[in-house]
């Protein structure tokens, strides 16, 4: 089984951001440039966040979802501020393959999820969860960790996944942008939870700390924001660095 | 001369437009088809699909499609990606029993397997019957997505292998087509099958 390793896009329009700690922002370039570059570069997928549109109780800017979409042939995932089946339906006829959802399905309607996976197939529809340490477990956030939702997050796995998501995109929003490892606990629990895949994101900042996380929970994916956007290393080099260390990846 | 490969439109669901610029980056000229009198004037048929095997029955015969599209079929080469294949079987089991378009004597199945489910990501196909469609593609990587399978023992051109799961594919009867990947999602060899495709 190769794991998939995934560039994500954080982006507050128009520009794609580095958010460090979920706080400070850093403008890194261009969705539809640093998409070309990755999906050059070997990446299996693309992952376009908009960080701030549910926050800002705004849209989605389709616009800039076809730009980035049209120089890939790979997978691109959208996320950020959908709410409605008619947000699904037109960010699928925008170019996006999969839609990414959190704040709306954990806040206020997690039948959404149903829904979705009924008219677009479940393979389409991702959740995006936002994990934070508390007492023994991990606590569901929103809006790019700033708002809690008393959700337990194993628990919000196993519904999201009851309730039809093909995916889940996992964040932890005590490790990310930090780059300094992710939180493997709990990428193993999420992972060990659910059948459906399991994407982890937020921590990577060796070739070394990847390796880890696959060994120690399999996820299906790794996606990769800061360790790109710095050009630490290329796309190629991970999958370089992870072939040697007997972890299959795609060509 | 270029060509004019017909790409069916049906319903919500779906990406077609990154089919359409994996086939136009491919060399080819795509119309997009709504009615029965659209398909009459392309000469190749791409059937997408993204959504349920249900859904997808229910949009083609809304749309008028369904009878025109396997008259169609008849003559005009053909190629089902995804959903697009399965719906090519006799019977599909997602969301209820559907009946497909029942050119291909084949049911469409959960995937059983030991291993996440949907199947999501690159991977590579074994050919077991060497075709035009895909001619110099053995051993490459393409992209799935999908939670169903073909089960079908007379037609099948390739096979790939999901944690000791070996499932249907590609398939081929005359000149229809079927590829469970994503051709449009899988790089130089997706844009190379497109190719295939035009060159039949």
């Amino acid at each position: 089984m190769r794991t998939r390793i995934i560039a994500k896009l954080d982006v507050k329009p128009p520009f794609v951001v580095k958010p460090v700690h979920f706080e400070g922002l850093r403008k890194i370039g261009l969705p539809a440039n640093l998409a070309k570059k990755y999906y050059e570069q070997g990446a299996d997928e693309v992952m376009y966040i908009d960080i701030v549109a549910s926050l800002y109780q705004r849209e989605i800017l389709f616009s800039e979802i076809e730009q980035t979409a049209n120089e890939l042939f790979i997978p691109f995932g959208v996320g950020g501020g959908v709410k409605t089946i008619d947000d699904f339906s037109r960010l699928f006829h925008a170019g996006a393959d999969k839609v990414v959802i959190n704040t709306y399905a954990v806040q206020e309607n997690p039948n959404i999820i149903n829904q979705a996976a009924e008219i677009f197939g479940n393979q389409a529809i991702v959740v995006n969860i936002e994990a934070k340490r508390w007492d023994n477990g991990w606590e569901c956030y929103t809006d790019c960790g700033r708002i809690q939702s008393g959700k337990d997050v194993i628990a919000w796995a196993k519904e999201v996944e009851q309730r039809g998501a093909g995916e889940i995109l996992l964040q932890s929003v005590d490790y990310d942008g930090r780059q300094r490892g992710f939180d493997l606990e709990l990428a193993k629990c999420v992972v060990e939870a659910v059948t459906i895949p399991v994407v982890v994101t937020s921590g990577a900042g060796k070739l070394e700390e990847i390796k880890e996380l696959i060994d120690y929970a399999a996820p299906s994916g790794v996606a990769i924001a800061s360790l790109l956007h710095y050009d630490k290393y290329t796309i190629q080099d991970i999958k370089a660095y992870l072939r040697n260390n007997g972890i299959e990846v795609s060509k | 001369m270029s060509q004019l490969i017909g790409l069916i439109n049906y319903g919500i669901a779906g990406n077609i437009h990154s089919i359409k610029k994996a086939i136009e980056k491919a060399g080819g000229t795509v119309k997009i088809v709504h009615s029965k009198e659209e398909l009459e004037s392309v000469e190749k048929i791409v059937i997408p699909g993204v959504g349920s095997f249900k859904d997808a029955m229910k949009e083609l015969e809304n749309a008028g499609l369904l009878e025109a599209l396997k008259d169609a079929m008849g003559t005009k080469p053909t190629l089902g990606i995804c959903l697009g294949m399965q719906i090519l079987s006799s019977l599909g089991f997602e969301y209820g029993k559907t009946a497909g378009l029942n050119v291909i004597n084949a049911e469409v199945k959960p995937m059983l397997v030991n291993a996440k489910v949907p199947h999501m990501g690159f991977n590579a196909i074994k050919i077991i019957k060497p075709n035009r469609l895909l001619f110099g593609l053995e051993n490459e990587e393409f992209y799935f997505m999908h939670s169903y399978e073909v089960v079908n023992y007379t037609d099948i051109t390739a096979l790939t292998d999901y944690a000791g799961h070996q499932f249907v594919s590609a398939i081929q009867k005359d000149n229809l087509y079927g590829v469970q990947f994503h051709p449009e999602k899988s790089r130089d060899a997706g844009i190379q099958l497109f190719k295939n495709f035009i060159a039949l």
